[in-house]
């Protein structure tokens, strides 16, 4: 084939590709680049959700986001939580998709089973779930009082509201650090575990140095997606503490409460701008370390 | 050629989309906002409870009268605030009349979103016949200056709920009697109130002495705590001015705080976090004594237990009473055309007069502020709660209604919270609250 008939092609593919892609491009940049540059934007005023008197202030906003202890109590809390709830998922996740990778009876249905909870929408289990933890006439609680054993106030007391809502969210995404721990498992090579049986190697040591490696970048890259979701929490703790809780008050519910209860626009647009700054520092050393995790394992 | 072909394509398409999003038209919008000719009608806008279906009822008296049809759109309490305040940022919002929680007068009235009824409010009402306090809470901004923005819909305060038939048990009122050395009567301060509720805290036999509204999520805690703040001699602000520090860190506001944390325990299970329809709902599954609530949640129970419950004013320190007030005015929305602000000045004007409110009272807790038939025997005498709602008026007081309030109520909450949790000393944590507020009012030049 000649080049003057494949260059012709190529810029008629081109022009297809434009026309595919372009109404996607604009969508793109009016719905999510236009809002994060004007966000940068209304960072440096005074904008307020009603009244008209708007005005440049510099950084002032930044000034008072990073003086302000409830940004720092909420940046701390939000961050604890992502460390408890996305390293209890990944453990849990992990040992789940172990005792699933092998074949048994009924498989299929007990892997639909579990997959259930991060099927459904996070506020409405978060409504559930302060339903049956409420102190007064929850089930949990029900069923401790029936037997005798204290009733914790698992959403009101202030030492347990928070790991109240930890355990509700890995109730709700350990099935999903399965499911991809599953792939991960499933994809591995069993000539790699035969030549281990051959070696005698030991169960651990299998474990170490052939499953675990193996499944490590998918497992990176899932808590790498967990991580990016869980510090953006906000249903759970909306629907079980409401936006206000020093207790349980998170990065996002600190934005909703500063932005929609408030009303202060700007200082709002200034706290996103570094929480998205936060994200993406995050994501950075995370798709890093997932770069080299491959580089090794090619090499 | 073709390139610019296909970029023009992506635009049109880009376009076309956006023009459908733009032209679907939301089928709860008004015709009299889509600006098409249609029947005169007004949208009101209030949250969902009793009383917004007892407006709806007179809204159809109206229609009858006038021809203008008038729609109550009922929002959940939980989001009306945010809807409200993102509905102001449209240019025209899709109520002409807001029925606006009394702490939002000072933001509608100083960032322009309430039209200003000064001057035409007194030619069609004689203003003497409203309740002072429900003018000066409910309508004027800034408090008590004559500059009227809304006129009184809901007139609301807090009010306690007993169990008549616990306290008119012979059994309970013997025991009662030999532990305490008096009768066993409803509760006048905030001591007896404490003993009733020891009294009847039975958690074994799922029993309890009280529920209170505690809620952090929006203002729970802070409207049933500044009940015994005041009632302690305590305060949120100078009595003529902004000024917090020195005023609401006092003996008097912690005292009330500490009373409140300590009736807390006297609760079911996770009373120290209940909003205002869980306080309800513990009364309602017959486990507790007495509650501390709004009383327009009162004809519901009145319903529930008929003659088994009993309604009094909040108790008194010293001899000190005040009520939390709550209840909404009516404002008319800046963002809507003139010929919309005339047809809501009409239904205003209709509602305000003494038969239409006649007729109130008689709805599901349509509770008026028109003074003369709150202060007859005949409103009084009409339900058990009718009186102790009309006694509560008397002695009613607000949080801040300045505009930044959204933000005081949130520091609010956030450290009466922590000091009822004990987190934090009382002391320390008024003192940290009377620095932020100040810190807040001085930002935005109210101090």
């Amino acid at each position: 084939m000649s080049m003057t008939s494949t260059v012709p092609r190529h810029r008629g593919g081109s022009t297809i590709a434009w026309a595919l892609v372009g109404p996607t491009l604009v969508l793109l940049i009016a719905f999510n680049v236009f809002p994060l540059l004007y966000n940068v934007v209304l960072s440096f005023t005074n904008r307020e959700l009603v009244g008209d008197d708007s005005r440049w202030i510099g950084t002032a906003n930044y000034t008072r986001v990073f003086g302000d202890p409830l940004f720092a109590s909420a940046l701390r809390r939000t961050a604890l939580f992502v460390l408890c709830a996305v390293g209890a998922e990944l453990l849990l996740g992990f040992a789940l998709a172990l005792a699933l990778v092998r074949e048994f009876k009924l498989k299929r249905t007990v892997l639909a089973v579990v997959l259930v909870p991060m099927m459904l929408s996070p506020a409405v289990m978060g409504l559930f779930w302060a339903l049956i933890l409420n102190g007064n006439y929850g089930v949990v609680n029900q069923v401790l009082g029936s037997i005798g054993l204290p009733q914790p106030q698992w959403l009101t007391d202030r030492d347990l509201k928070f790991w109240s809502v930890v355990v509700i969210d890995v109730w709700m995404w350990t099935p999903f650090m399965a499911l991809i721990a599953l792939a991960g498992l499933s994809a591995i090579p069993p000539h790699l575990y035969e030549a281990a049986e051959i070696d005698r190697a030991t169960r651990w040591r299998v474990f170490a140095r052939i499953t675990l490696p193996m499944t490590a970048p998918l497992l990176g890259l899932a808590v790498l997606l967990r991580a990016t979701d869980a510090l953006k929490q906000f249903d759970l703790v909306m629907a079980t503490a409401g936006p206000n809780d020093a207790a349980t008050q998170t990065l996002s519910t600190l934005l909703y409460q500063t932005v929609f209860r408030d009303g202060k626009i700007g200082l709002g647009a200034a706290f996103a701008c570094v929480v998205l700054v936060v994200v993406i520092a995050l994501a950075t050393v995370f798709t890093r370390y997932l770069d080299h995790l491959r580089r090794a394992r090619e090499t | 050629m073709k390139r610019s072909l296909a970029l023009s394509l992506s635009f049109l398409l880009a376009a076309a989309c956006a023009g459908l999003t733009a032209c679907s038209k939301d089928p709860a919008t008004p015709a009299s906002a889509s600006g098409a000719a249609a029947a005169p009608s007004i949208r009101v806008w209030w949250f969902q409870w009793a009383p917004a279906d007892g407006l709806q009822e007179l809204g159809r008296e109206f229609q009858k009268e006038t021809g203008i049809e008038v729609v109550v759109e009922q929002i959940p309490l939980g989001s009306y605030q945010e809807k409200v305040f993102l509905e102001f940022g449209a240019a025209r919002t899709r109520f002409d009349i807001l029925i606006g929680d009394s702490q939002w007068i000072g933001r509608g009235a100083t960032k322009g979103l309430y039209v200003d009824l000064t001057e035409w409010l007194p030619t069609v009402v004689d203003l003497a016949s409203i309740h002072p306090r429900a003018a000066k809470y409910l309508c004027e901004y800034p408090e008590g200056s004559g500059k009227w923005f809304a006129a009184p819909c809901e007139t609301d305060a807090v009010g306690v709920a007993y169990r008549k038939d616990w306290f008119e048990d012979p059994a309970e009122k013997q025991a009662f009697q030999a532990q305490y050395g008096r009768a066993l009567e409803v509760p006048q301060s905030w001591d007896d109130f404490q003993q009733v509720a020891e009294f009847f805290q039975r958690p074994d036999a799922k029993r309890y002495g009280c529920s209170l509204p505690s809620d952090r999520s929006y203002d729970g805690l802070t409207m049933g705590v500044q009940n015994l703040l005041w009632a302690f001699g305590g305060r949120w602000h100078a009595e003529d001015s902004n000024k917090v520090v020195g005023e609401l860190d006092t003996p008097g506001s912690v005292a009330g705080v500490e009373f409140y944390k300590k009736l807390l325990k006297l609760g079911p299970n996770g009373a120290e976090r209940m909003d205002y329809g869980q306080v309800l709902e513990s009364f309602t599954n017959g486990s507790t004594a007495m509650i501390l609530n709004y009383f327009a949640f009162f004809p519901g129970i009145q319903q529930h237990f008929g003659d088994k419950v009993g309604f009094a004013v909040v108790p008194a320190h010293d001899g000190k009473r005040v009520a939390s007030l709550g209840g909404q005015g009516m404002s008319i929305s800046t963002r809507i055309p003139p010929e919309q602000v005339e047809l809501s000045k009409r239904f205003i004007a209709w509602f305000m007069q003494r038969k239409v409110q006649e007729q109130w009272i008689t709805k599901p807790a349509g509770f008026t502020a028109n003074a003369d038939i709150l202060k007859s025997a005949e409103f009084r005498a009409k339900t058990p709660y009718n009186a102790p709602f009309a006694e509560s008026v008397d002695s009613m007081q607000d949080f801040w209604n300045v505009p930044v309030f959204n933000e005081l109520l949130t520091v609010t909450q956030r450290y009466v919270g922590m000091a009822v949790d004990g987190e934090m000393p009382t002391a320390d944590a008024l003192k940290q609250l009377a620095i932020e507020k100040e810190r807040i009012l001085k930002e935005a030049g109210l101090l």
